[in-house]
Formats: structure tokens, sequence, C-alpha cells
């Protein structure tokens, strides 16, 4: 019951493009409506519902006052814990970004040009491992890192360290908690863009005389340079609402936002506050998207005026 | 050519090191959690490798936690089966209507996606407060108020699957069938669906395994007895170190790997790798 046969499914695809007789004609644009409907009312509804109460004044105990305010805003930029934890957030998420970048594509490469089904079952194993919920894997990761642990042992026994390391609540534990969780997305990503670059690029630049890692360097990343921004943008927005791993691996040490908008809306029951938190966090994620976007651009016809 | 063949064996063993130190890093927690739970040991914190093999640790497992597994299983299947209702006439549309404002709509079934877990949990639970206030009904801590806050987590995740099989679909074998007199309805529940039926089985899964994992959702809406297994585990770790917790999720590692290799088996690995996180 598969569905792509390779090339003559694209040939197919092609020449009934062209043939208007007999197709499936309903009217699909009415199919999504219901869909849409139910989920825009619950975006919607969930969001302002939330949102909204940023503008007023904060009464806590859910309570809000019925005056407009900026108030929570002017706090959240003058307040050096909100500014800290906000920069700390970035700092995280781009850190994460680019090592998952880093250790991840080289991974894709390699498993996209395998000429074994391997492959594919390393591919599924990446995707069952990622999917696996984040709390089992901080169970195994305080294993690995308690002192008298495997890891420790090891370490001390080499003369590497001299007190055993941890990642526990500190900022470099949470960059590796957030790597289990976005290597999957970020290699599976990399590896569909990958396998788009035709084969005989690499081997025509081969041919010519280019050794391999030129050959990679200068033929298959700037030909899956989108596709890297790409990958790089999704991890950095997964890390930049990231709850789970920088609760429980950040120990109470590492406030990044998502942490942060926990604390105010349970510990302080300070909704107001929660959600002016909330909203900074997605608009400043949006910006920065829409940023690295423009910026892409502009580098992409740059290089297209030279060339 | 001998230096050729050197550094082309040379390259081999440097790529598989990579792969192999990726892999070591992905599962050594598992492995860890796997191996440990399986450790005699009467103390607070186990050890991996295990010292001496015992079954203790199963035997202790609570009924709480159990009962919180059943409860997070039972609210996977519902999210999987709404999110399916919902995602599947949404890939439909947006793969194969043709509209001005495609790709806003595109972004809005996206949308999900892009706001963090967190603030989709204090948000329905605000939103559910309101719908409280207005009807009576409150959702917060029930079964139902979770299985709406993860269908709306989940949904983005079918659509992806669903629309990566839907882009390659061959539509010669609906013309054929249309072109056999079949209806346009019986050439869909027995054309269209079957085909599609990977990405859907695909996507059913990843709606489970979202809404399984999710903890901040539910951190806002599960409360008490309505407390999901991640979400109870969470809280158990925030407090102490309990080996049973070891025990109960080497079920579930066990689990996921062998739901993982089932659907393996019933979409073909090719699929698999297509339509996870497709969009």
């Amino acid at each position: 019951m598969s569905a792509g046969n390779g090339p003559q499914f694209a040939e197919i695809a092609v020449l009934s493009a062209n043939d208007e007789r007999v197709r499936m004609k309903a009217r699909w644009h009415l199919v999504l409506v219901p869909s849409l409907l139910l989920s825009l009312f619950l975006l919607l509804s969930s969001q302002i519902a939330f949102l909204r109460g940023s503008f007023f004044k904060d009464l806590r105990l859910g309570r809000l006052g019925t005056e407009l305010t900026a108030e929570n805003y002017i706090r959240f930029f003058t307040d050096s814990l909100y500014l800290d934890s906000l920069l700390l957030t970035i700092r995280l998420s781009a850190t994460v970004a680019l090592v998952t970048l880093l250790i991840g594509y080289p991974v894709a490469y390699i498993l996209a040009r395998m000429r074994s089904r391997w492959s594919l079952v390393l591919l599924a194993a990446i995707i069952a491992a990622s999917f696996i919920t984040i709390v089992i894997k901080v169970l195994g990761l305080i294993i690995i890192f308690s002192s008298g642990g495997v890891l420790n042992r090891f370490l001390l026994a080499v003369g590497f360290v001299e007190r055993p390391v941890t990642i526990m609540g500190s900022p470099a534990g949470v960059v590796v908690g957030l790597m289990h969780f976005t290597m999957g997305f970020a290699v599976l990503l990399l590896y569909s863009v990958i396998r788009t670059i035709p084969r005989s690029l690499e081997e025509a630049a081969e041919i010519h005389g280019a050794p391999r890692w030129r050959v990679f360097l200068r033929v298959v990343v700037p030909l899956s340079l989108p596709g890297i921004v790409v990958t790089a943008l999704i991890v950095f927005n997964l890390c930049m609402g990231a709850f789970t791993s920088a609760a429980l691996i950040g120990g109470g040490k590492v406030f990044t936002l998502p942490v942060l908008i926990q604390q105010t809306v349970i510990m302080q029951t300070r909704y107001a506050m929660g959600a002016t938190v909330s909203a900074v966090l997605m608009a400043v994620t949006l910006l920065i998207n829409l940023l690295s976007v423009v910026l892409l651009a502009k580098f992409d016809r740059r290089k297209g005026a030279v060339a | 050519m001998n230096a050729g063949g050197a550094l082309a064996s040379l390259r081999r063993v440097a790529s598989a090191a990579w792969i192999v130190g990726v892999f070591v890093f992905l599962f050594a927690p598992l492995v860890v959690v796997v191996g440990a739970s399986f450790d005699g040991g009467e103390r607070t914190f186990l050890n991996f490798p295990p010292r001496e093999l015992s079954w203790r640790w199963y035997g202790r497992i609570s009924p709480d936690l159990f009962h919180s597994l059943g409860l997070s299983v039972l609210l996977g299947l519902a999210t999987a089966c709404i999110a399916c209702l919902v995602g599947v006439p949404a890939a439909l549309g947006l793969v194969r209507a043709q509209f001005r404002g495609k790709a806003l709509v595109a972004a809005a079934f996206r949308a999900p996606l892009q706001v963090p877990a967190v603030v989709i949990g204090v948000s329905f639970l605000k939103l559910f407060y309101l719908v409280g206030d207005v009807t009576g009904i409150y959702l917060v801590g029930t079964l139902p108020g979770l299985i709406v806050a993860h269908s709306f987590l989940a949904t983005p995740y079918v659509i992806g699957s669903v629309s990566a099989v839907l882009q390659r679909f061959n539509s010669r074998l609906e013309e054929a069938a249309l072109s056999l007199g079949a209806s346009r309805w019986r050439t869909f529940t027995r054309v269209t669906l079957p085909v599609i039926m990977p990405g859907v089985y695909a996507g059913a899964m990843y709606a489970f395994l979202v809404s399984f994992g999710d903890v901040p959702v539910a951190l806002f809406l599960g409360a008490g007895s309505m407390q999901p297994f991640a979400a109870k585990i969470f809280h158990l770790m925030e407090f102490d170190f309990d080996p049973t917790l070891l025990a109960i999720s080497t079920f579930i590692i066990v689990g996921s790997m062998a739901a993982i290799w089932l659907l393996q088996r019933a979409v073909g690995l090719e699929e698999l790798a297509r339509s996870s996180g497709g969009n």
C-alpha cells in the first residue's frame, strides 16, 4: 500500500496534472473548514484569555485590576530578574542550536549518503530516542552524573577532574538535556534536506580533483544552507519554549523564561506577570526568527549579485 | 592510489565513530535507566552497571504510579483519535485545495508548535476557568480538559505526517476508480484513505507520544488523581529520588521502542522517517 514509487510516480503525476476529465473534484477547501475553525477558536480564545491579563495590574491570586496599564511590561524591562532570564534563555537556545547543528549535520550527511538500508534503521532509532519522554532521560542523566556514578568514577580515576562533575543545576547541564530532545528533530530535518542534493554534484566536484572535505564544505553545505537555517531556527524555537529539562536539570538554579512563567503563575499566582513574561517570550522568539529570515534573504541576494 | 585508499578507510572509520558517539549520547540515559532498575542495592542512589541483579524495585511500584500510567495511556489514545479526526481533513484541504491565503491557513494550523507548551498550559487553564464561569462546566483537573489541550498540542503532528503522504499521492489511482464508475465517496474510502493510512498511523503515533511525554500542560491542567504519568514523575523527582521510578520507566522505554517498531512494521521505515516532524 505504499504511495510513492520513485521516478515513474513523478512522470505520472505530470501526465495526470493535464488530464481534467477524471479528477477527485471535491471541494477540498471546505473539508478543512471545521478543523480550521476549531483550531483557531482554541488558539485565539486561550491566548486572548491569558495574554490580555498582561495589560492589567496584578492583584495576585489570579485577580486583575480593571484599568489598562503597561506596568507589567515596564517591570519586565526594568527588573534584572526578568531581563537576565530573557538573555539566559536566548543564550542557552542559541548554544543548543549551534551545538546540535555541528553534531547533527555530519550525522545527517553520513546517513543520507549511506548506501545500505541501515541508514533508515539508524534514523528510526534516532526518532524513537527523541520521542521518549524527557523526564525518563533526565532520570538517566542524573544517574550518569551522580557523584558515585560510572562517569565520575572514570573521570576521577583517569585524573581528568579533581571533584565529581555534575550537570544538575548548571546551564551546561540544561544544554545537554535540551540536546537530547532537539537532536532527533535536527538530524531528521537535515537528512531530508541533504537527500534532495543530487549525489552527482559531489561526484562531479570530486572528478575535478577536489578533496572530499572540500566538496563537503564548498558543495554540500552551501546547497543545504536554507535547510540549515530552518533547522537552526526550529531547534532555537523548541529551546526557547522548553520547560521540562530546564526545570528538572536546572533544579531551581537555571531560570529560563518558561521555568519563570510556571513559577510566576503556580507559586506566586501572579497571572498578569506570567502573561507578560509569556508575551515577551513569544514576541522575542518571533522577532529573532523574522530577523534571521531577513538576514538570510539579504545574504542570498548579495551572493547572487556576486555570482 | 594507496594513499587514497588509506584516506577513504580513515574517513569511513571517522564517520562510524561520529555516528557511534551520537548514539551513545542519545541512548546512554535510557540504557542507564533500564540497567539501574535491576540494581539490588538498598541505597537512595542506584548504580549502573548494577552490582547485584534484582527485581525488587519492580515489585514495589506503587499502585498510584500504575494508575497515572493507565490515565496517560487513555489520554494518549483519546488525543491520537481526536488529533486524527481534526488533522486528516486539515491535511487533505491544505494539500489539495487551491485558495488564496493558504500559507496563512497553514501557519494557523502550525501555530500550536510555536506557542511554548508552558504558555499553552496556562492559557488553557485560564480559558477553562472562563468557560466554567459561563457554563458551569469546569474542565480543570478533568480528563476531557486534558484531552482538549493535548489534542490542540498534537494535531500539527498529524497534519504534518498526513500532508507528507498526500504530497506524494498518485492521483492516477483515484482517476482509475472514478473512470471505472466508482462514486467520489467510494473512491475516497476505498482508494484515498487506504493509501494515506501510513501517514495517519504515523501521525496518530506521534500524537500519542506527544501527549504521553507532555509535562508542562499537564502541570497546569491535571490535579489530584488526574495527574498523567510524565507530570507525576516530574513531581516525584522534584522531591526525592525513588528507585521504583526507574522500574516503571523501563516499562515506558520498552513500550515506546516496541510501539515505534510496530509502526515501522506497519508503514515501513521510509514512511516513518519521512513523516515525522515533517512540517
